[in-house]
């Protein structure tokens, strides 16, 4: 379990890191705690890392226009415990679950959404909530939706030469609740299966946006405001958890019929995949609504 | 956390030098940029506490704090920690001083082969720094990224909760984190430098009749602090004569030899010492600082050919007594490497042990007599025994007295 030789660069400026990264075989490395395994399994090679970390505007985390702004370089942690980050409720109810404290320690924010492994937790995330990513490259900076980042497992638009320095989250809007919900075998494993909920409440009208993740090769999100309204109408507008998690159930197997796509393995089926999928939403998008509920009553945001 | 400094490319095959503060001592290590952070604790710094299970981030053994947040070693790369602040569990208590979460852990039988000791105890030090009112029912979550085969962990949740109830202001911080030298087991020729002042300052074995200007010590607390008197028979006269000899005076203490005069008040000699199966040989270089009838002052260091190291300022004086002379000496050892591994409290009995045989010696030597030490060199045998005799009479001693106590 020893790394293969590597060459080893610590630029001090992102420029600097960009012409590191267009040598053949250059990999970013930023917290590691998914680049170490794989170079200690040897299942990957890269003949330079690239470590980001000495790059002081890559470390930053900021508030600006009705953003959460997470650098390259931020620590999971510190994410978790900054106030600015209290904004993106979703972000605060996700972290707890990725890795364990020693793995947030060091594990970035924006280098588990470049890592993109399907079952993890931030890039549904950032999916759910419609972030921005902000790569930049030698030709210059683009900005990527989420619906557009992903493409695959482990995979997403960002180039062998580009770096992803920023990813952008919505801050949360009174009216507005989350959920997150996700089981795996043991804490801090990656999810069998497991979901990330928006609902915004707007008077009469709720819109309800999940992503679903350890379930396809990437995270699957879905509009189910229509899913919700049914619920909502056959469950009251003021329902109980409980009612409304019944309620919600009639239409959580053929949401969960339709968002899982993989293969059963050596963990779990399909058919169980569809079961844990279809409870956790429910479970979650009917939280989320009553969040939602007392944001809009409240005028905050949760 | 403040940030490392930018570093330029190094090939594959080339060492990346990185700095950083472990248990309180600055050290500066050269080292392929491959090497993880627990792989440099454990073979570059001898700090064998951090242990290593899967190596892959999975099972929590090599758990250690940087910058004051728990984190997986093996999942570090040594080089990304330039500028950062390390603690290890060798710096969280020492053996006569144990931390909170270590005692506990003892009374608890939170441990039971002990591997996973460290992580656990790395673990939820910096849970219950962070979170001092962590409440008892998410300890289990909270301590989930330590693996135990062994206790079934309900004995390690009781430990952790024992220390968070007794403690919710905040637990006391690591306790044995101070400069001192940190020099690897790794034998000599290894890429591994530190930066405290260390043994390396000379080479003992090649460099001739030469002799460095000075032995410095390492800075920081020593390994074993030594403080004997012993009451000798021989008049002050006789001791002064012992004291005005080197020679002599070298050949009272068991298992030492001089085997050169450097000049200058310098002398290279060796050192054998067996503790039972344990053969340690040393080499090295002493230095008389102060030389009068009834006061001596040295330093020595020397090197072991396993690869630890020792470094020694002593002081003898000898007063008068009766008709005899009260000897009283007092060293500050620093011992590196493998020797370190004896535990500070061995350590310390067998080197009070040895300057007791030493003064018997000395007076064997005032009144005439062959200092008969040097006729049997391995003596530290019977300086074991005497040591480990004495730590056996004082456990039955301290076990009788806890008998007495507990009896109505």
């Amino acid at each position: 379990m020893k790394a293969a030789p590597f060459a080893y660069v610590r630029p001090g400026s992102t420029q600097d890191a960009l012409a590191e990264l267009g040598r053949d075989g250059a990999k970013v490395l930023a917290g590691g705690q998914s680049l170490v395994p794989v170079l200690a399994m040897r299942l990957g090679r890269p003949s330079v890392l690239v470590d980001i970390n000495a790059v002081p505007e890559l470390a930053r985390i900021t508030r600006a226009d009705g953003q959460l702004r997470v650098g390259a370089s931020a620590r999971q942690r510190h994410v978790q415990h900054h106030a600015a980050a209290a904004e993106v409720p979703l972000l605060r109810l996700a972290l707890p679950w990725v890795g364990h404290r020693e793995i947030r320690s060091r594990g970035t924010v924006c280098g588990s959404v470049a890592h993109a492994d399907p079952s993890a937790e931030l890039p549904a995330v950032a999916a759910c909530l419609d972030a921005t990513m902000v790569v930049a490259g030698a030709e210059g900076v683009r900005e990527v939706p989420a619906g557009e980042f992903f493409t695959g497992a482990m995979s997403t638009v960002i180039g062998a030469e580009e770096l992803l320095t920023e990813v952008r989250f919505p801050v949360a809007a009174p009216g507005e609740g989350h959920g997150f919900g996700e089981f795996a075998r043991r804490h801090g494993d990656f999810a069998l299966a497991g979901v990330a909920v928006w609902v915004r409440t707007t008077g009469e009208d709720v819109v309800a946006r999940i992503s679903c993740f350890g379930v396809s090769d990437r995270p699957v999100t879905r509009d189910v405001s229509a899913q919700l309204s049914e619920a909502l109408a056959t469950a009251g507008a003021r329902p109980t958890e409980p009612d409304l998690r019944r309620a919600l159930a009639d239409h959580a197997d053929q949401i969960a019929d339709e968002v899982v796509d993989t293969g059963g393995d050596a963990h779990a089926s399909t058919a169980y995949r569809c079961r844990l999928t279809a409870g956790l939403l429910s479970r979650e998008v009917a939280r989320a609504y009553l969040k939602s509920l007392r944001s809009a009553e409240e005028g905050t945001s949760r | 956390m403040s940030l490392p400094r930018a570093y330029a490319r190094t090939e594959a095959d080339e060492t990346v030098e990185v700095t950083m503060t472990v248990n309180g001592s600055a050290t500066t290590l050269s080292l392929p940029s491959r090497v993880t952070l627990s792989d440099a604790l454990r073979d570059h710094l001898g700090l064998t506490g951090t242990h290593v299970g899967c190596e892959h981030g999975i099972c929590g053994m090599c758990t250690i704090l940087v910058d004051g947040e728990a984190a997986r070693a093996c999942l570090l790369l040594a080089v990304q920690l330039d500028g950062a602040e390390i603690t290890t569990v060798e710096g969280l208590g020492r053996q006569d001083d144990l931390h909170p979460l270590q005692e506990a852990f003892g009374r608890h039988h939170a441990l039971q082969c002990g591997f996973c000791t460290p992580g656990f105890l790395m673990s939820s030090y910096d849970l219950l720094s962070h979170q001092p009112d962590v409440r008892t029912e998410d300890l289990p979550a909270e301590l989930s990224g330590v693996l135990c085969r062994c206790t079934g962990y309900r004995n390690i949740v009781d430990a952790v909760d024992d220390v968070a109830q007794a403690h919710r202001d905040g637990i006391p911080g690591p306790g044995n984190c101070a400069a001192r030298t940190l020099v690897g087991r790794t034998p000599a020729g290894a890429a591994a430098t530190v930066a405290v002042d260390a043994v390396d300052a000379v080479d003992p074995g090649e460099d001739g009749g030469r002799h460095p200007d000075e032995i410095t010590l390492p800075v920081g607390e020593p390994t074993i602090t030594v403080d004997v008197t012993s009451e000798l028979e021989s008049g002050p006269e006789d001791v002064a004569r012992v004291f005005g000899d080197i020679r002599l005076l070298a050949r009272c203490l068991p298992g030492a030899e001089l085997t050169d005069e450097l000049g200058h008040d310098w002398y290279r000699g060796r050192a054998r010492i067996s503790l039972g199966p344990v053969r340690l040989s040393f080499q090295g270089m002493a230095h008389i600082l102060e030389q009068h009838d009834d006061r001596v002052v040295m330093r020595g260091q020397g090197k072991d050919t396993g690869g630890g190291g020792a470094q020694a300022h002593i002081v003898m004086t000898a007063a008068p007594s009766g008709s005899g002379v009260s000897l009283h000496a007092e060293a500050r050892v620093f011992l590196t490497g493998r020797i370190a591994g004896f535990g500070r409290s061995l350590a310390g009995d067998v080197s009070r042990r040895m300057f007791e045989e030493f003064a018997r010696a000395l007076d064997r030597a005032a009144a005439g007599a062959e200092p008969d030490a040097h006729s049997r060199p391995p003596g530290a045998v019977s300086i074991l025994v005497g040591a480990l005799s004495d730590r056996f009479r004082q456990r039955l001693a301290r076990l009788r007295a806890g008998r007495r106590r507990r009896t109505p």
